[in-house]
């Protein structure tokens, strides 16, 4: 707008410039310099109160009033200093509930790969149709695709792996990334020093031994040396030279796991794996992420990679069982990383801190309300003597804004705290979990948007209602008059019961996934994580080829298992919920597959006595043991669930799988357990002998008496009496990676059952207030009625039963809204309907109990009323 | 804020009616573009000097003409070589005196109607 951004200067320019051309105007006309100067500033009139007209005219006022404004605020507040001080942590308490959440969603959901560029374009690629079976591709396979593929402007394939890092001083366990060449330049990430790969080094299989190391395991191990750049380490006793430095935000395209070194796809066979996984069709190992092409969408670019895996599939039978399907998938919901186990559980939290918020907003409103009817006649003398009824309103609103903006900055606070806390619901195990949880610029911007928003929402009303008053009226009452008139006692009440039902709302969503939570913790995956030790080696790393190997890991589970205390011990290439999921890709006798059905089969390799000693009950046949040799017929245990899909009405024993290119023979049907998710539906699951699928990177699993940590280092001497060199790493107890698992129902138990008790603290205040307020207002009432005869209970129900038709009124309006509201959680919560009965009575009764509580004090004050004080008071 | 007719001394003059300067400035204009003192001059002369506008009274009605978009501002220099802020008609300025002009021409009528005919004086 044109003429806003003038300052008074410029008028006074204009003005001066006005009296001079007037001046020089009547000089002409034959005045003297001084008669014409004095004409005209008479012909002018008033310069002062023009100049003043000009300012009130614009934005300079508003300026000076809001300054006038805060001042008189702050001074206002400064008198009630209980009520400025219940209103900021009412509003601190709120904002900060969504502060806290959304700082969460900001670092995982918004910002899946810290230090890539455009990260709305990055999309994960998955074969299997949901989240939840989330398998992977073989290189080939990767390679048809991308080089198929017109969706994407780039597709990067990669493993993840931990490796020994080796060259100064004791090996250090990394984890380490074999990635394609166009990684870092499909993701956009630019190395802080060096280089990334270049497309040379995606051809021939092991001829770029370069790495690319992290910002922090440079900085932690290499002191942060820029001379680092073409020197060699060594990773699994092969070198390889360093080219490059990540930037310190990046730790890997897998959100929340920070991954310590990338090498190019092509050197797998040096850090991988020692079979060749650069030329078998049938062998999935690789994740797939890919940026879209512009104006292609995640559905467009998924229909594109169906029809092109269902030409592989179609080209190469015998590399492909049963139908594959390819799922594209944005990176807030992908399904490898933490957005996995967050992309519904924050955006519950959030809307859940949402209401926590609305809470609060209302019991500020409240207050506020009250508030205003204590200064009516402040504010009919403001409006009689000239004040308009904007002003008041914006002045009681800047009053609010201080409250919001206190409130805000406490909530700020607030968030920066707990962001940190978050990580402590994550046990540490072998994964390496990183969630770079942090209150940023964003979740400042947010958190000052959120406060100055709750202004209007608890501000405006209150003070559209003070001031929309008749002054003369309110003069004219008695001083010390508290009627605040009808209007917003109706008010104040809605408000109340409004409270009251989303209060209701909370505490049964905090009920249900604390119930949740208690179920985790009790639950039973199918197997008995107790007094379980678990630890790794590495036999790739060592440098042991498949023979000794296998020698080796029979000598060493003869050792552990006889050592004293230890009941049994077995080997296995993954921890059941721990963080790694196996697939294998099966045929299977006597079943002939349905029309797009998938045959990954989650799979594990074990050594022998593996049931017995998780204590997985069998359900039919044997267990592993140690005569299940290379020599010996292939042999495979199935659960219930594997034998109920594919033989059912069958008898399962006997029955043949193909899979790794040779026939298993069912020998056993083991009961089902929990492989991936404490809420998993029972799956099939498959179980190969260690001795006939030898794997490089084995964990150890031993039943003990007493604290498994407490044979943490005889476990280690038994690994070093056979080679005193090798590393035994991640030792933790088997019943940490079943408290990982129940990491979410803790996490979701944990702050939904928070925000249900800060609801309930503020329902407590809000009915309490209010009904304290009516009373103390309904006192000459009550001096009438005890002085008409009234006994004491009377008054007692009279109270009572105001606070009662609200509680009332609100818990059957919260109850219709809990219901409604579970229903839309049902998939988020876990071992408990969404209408489990005790909860909905436990919470109302709770409610009601609350609101007796807090009506009662008032009542009991009422009670006591001396009817002739009470009807002198006016 | 309200166009407020001076009442000076000199009783011959005519106070202008609520509303009436921001018609005249704008016609003022509508001969092209001038500065405050300019146009306080020409109403003067137009009306063969029956009206009286209190120049400093101008400014709060340029300011408001130019908040609304009719008027538009800036520096120049006068005749005299003085700098001074020139006011220039707008597009919607123009309109906006069109729609006035005739608005006040039926008021002038109707009121001259109710009025009647001259009373004699005495």
């Amino acid at each position: 707008m044109f003429g806003r951004g003038r300052t008074p200067d410029d008028f006074n320019d204009e003005v001066e410039a006005h009296l001079q051309l007037e001046a020089d105007r009547l000089r002409e006309d034959g005045l003297s310099e001084r008669d014409a100067r004095d004409a005209a500033r008479r012909a002018f009139g008033n310069v002062t109160r023009a100049r003043e007209r000009f300012y009130e005219r614009g934005r300079w006022l508003a300026w000076d009033h809001l300054c006038r404004d805060l001042r008189f605020g702050f001074r206002s507040l400064g008198k009630n200093p209980g009520f400025a001080a219940i209103a900021v942590l009412t509003l601190a308490l709120g904002i900060g509930s969504t502060a806290t959440v959304f700082s969460w969603i900001r670092s995982t959901l918004l910002d899946p790969i810290p230090g890539a560029t455009r990260t709305g374009e990055i999309v994960a690629i998955a074969r299997g149709g949901d989240v939840n079976s989330a398998g992977e591709f073989s290189w080939l396979d990767f390679k048809d695709l991308r080089s198929r593929a017109h969706s994407f402007s780039g597709l990067i394939g990669f493993g993840i792996r931990p490796m020994d890092l080796t060259g100064t001083g004791k090996p250090l366990r990394v984890w380490g990334t074999a990635v394609t060449a166009n990684y870092f330049d499909v993701l956009g990430v630019r190395p802080l020093l060096g280089r990334g790969f270049l497309p040379a080094e995606d051809r021939a299989p092991g001829a770029a031994p370069a790495v690319v190391l992290s910002y922090a395991l440079w900085q932690k191990r290499f002191g942060g040396d820029p001379q680092l750049i073409g020197r060699t380490v060594a990773i699994d006793q092969h070198p390889f030279t360093v080219v490059g430095i990540a930037p310190p935000e990046f730790q890997g395209s897998l959100t929340g796991l920070r991954m310590d070194l990338w090498v190019p796809l092509m050197m797998q066979r040096e850090v991988i794996s020692d079979r060749d996984r650069l030329n078998d069709r049938g062998d999935y190992w690789l994740m797939a992420q890919g940026r879209l092409a512009r104006g292609i969408s995640p559905g467009q670019a998924r229909q594109e990679l169906n029809l092109l895996m269902q030409q592989l599939v179609d080209q190469f039978p015998d590399a492909h069982y049963g139908h594959v399907d390819v799922g594209v998938y944005p990176l807030w919901r992908a399904p490898n990383g933490a957005n996995a186990h967050f992309y519904f559980l924050f955006p519950m939290l959030l809307a859940l801190a949402g209401i926590v918020l609305l809470l609060a907003c209302a019991n500020v409103a409240n207050l506020l309300l009250v508030r205003s009817v204590a200064r009516r006649r402040e504010i009919a003398i403001r409006l009689s003597m000239g004040a308009g009824r904007g002003r008041i309103v914006l002045q009681l609103l800047a009053e609010s804004a201080i409250l919001a903006l206190a409130g805000g900055g406490l909530a700020m606070l607030i968030a920066r705290w707990s962001a940190g806390t978050f990580q402590s619901f994550v046990p540490p195990t072998s994964f390496p979990v990183a969630l770079p949880l942090r209150a940023d610029s964003a979740v400042l911007f947010v958190t000052l948007a959120v406060a100055l928003s709750t202004v209007l929402l608890f501000g405006l009303l209150p003070s559209l209602r003070a001031s929309g008053i008749a002054p003369a009226a309110v003069l004219k009452e008695e001083a010390g008059s508290l009627s605040g008139g009808r209007p917003t006692a109706r008010l104040t009440n809605l408000l109340v019961a409004a409270q009251l039902a989303l209060s209701l709302l909370l505490l049964v969503t905090a009920g249900l996934f604390i119930r949740g939570f208690h179920n985790a913790e009790r639950f039973d995956p199918g197997f008995n994580p107790d007094r379980v030790l678990v630890a790794s080696y590495d036999l790739y790393a060592a440098g042991y080829q498949p023979q000794d190997g296998l020698e080796f890991d029979r000598q060493l589970v003869a050792k552990v298992a006889a050592l004293p205390g230890v009941e049994s011990a077995t080997l296995a290439d993954a921890v059941p919920l721990g963080f790694e999921r196996n697939t294998e890709m099966v045929r299977l006798e006597g079943y002939a597959g349905r029309p797009h059905e998938s045959m990954d089969v989650r799979s594990a390799t074990v050594g022998p006595g593996y049931l017995h000693t998780l204590e997985i009950p069998l359900v039919e046949g044997r267990d592993f043991t140690s005569n299940d040799t290379q020599e010996s017929q292939r042999v495979a245990i199935v659960n219930q669930a594997f034998a109920a899909r594919y033989w059912p009405r069958q008898e399962a024993l006997g029955k043949r799988i193909w899979t790794l290119g040779q026939w298993f023979t069912v020998v056993g049907i083991a009961r089902n357990s929990n492989y991936d998710m404490l809420n998993e539906a029972a799956k099939p699951f498959l179980y190969l002998p260690m001795f006939q699928d030898y794997f490089t990177h084995a964990i150890i699993e031993a039943r003990v008496h007493g604290d498994p940590l407490a044979y943490s280092s005889a476990v280690e001497n038994c690994l070093h009496q056979l080679n005193p060199d090798m590393p035994l790493f991640d030792v933790a107890p088997l019943s940490s990676f079943t408290a990982v698992a129940s990491a979410r129902q803790r996490i979701s138990g944990t702050f939904v059952g928070a925000f249900g008790l800060i609801a309930l603290l503020l329902a407590t205040v809000g009915i309490y207030g209010v009904v304290a307020y009516t009373t103390r207002r309904r006192t000459h009432e009550i001096g009438i009625r005890l002085a008409l005869g009234a006994g004491r209970r009377d008054v007692l129900r009279l109270v009572l039963g105001h606070g009662l038709r609200l509680t009332l009124a609100g818990v059957t309006a919260g109850l219709a809204l809990a219901l409604g509201a579970a229903h839309l959680l049902r998939n988020a919560l876990f071992g408990v309907a969404p209408t489990d009965a005790l909860t909905y009575l436990v919470v109302a009764a709770l409610l009601f109990a609350v609101a007796l509580a807090a009506c009662y004090v008032p009542a009991r004050r009422a009670m006591r009323v001396d009817a002739t004080l009470a009807l002198r008071h006016e | 804020m309200s166009t407020r007719a001076a009442d000076t001394d000199s009783n011959e003059r005519l106070a202008l009616l609520q509303g009436t300067l921001d018609l005249l400035i704008l016609r003022t204009l509508l001969v092209g573009p001038e500065h405050g003192q300019g146009i306080a001059r020409a109403i003067q002369q137009n009306s063969d000097d029956a009206l009286l506008v209190e120049h400093g009274a101008l400014y709060p009605a340029l300011q408001r003409l130019e908040e609304r978009g009719w008027i538009s501002a800036g520096w120049g220099t006068s005749d005299n070589n003085r700098r001074a802020r020139f006011y220039r008609l707008t597009v919607l300025g123009r309109k906006q005196l069109v729609r006035e002009t005739g608005k006040w021409r039926r008021l002038a009528a109707a009121i001259g109607r109710v009025l009647g005919p001259e009373l004699e004086q005495g």
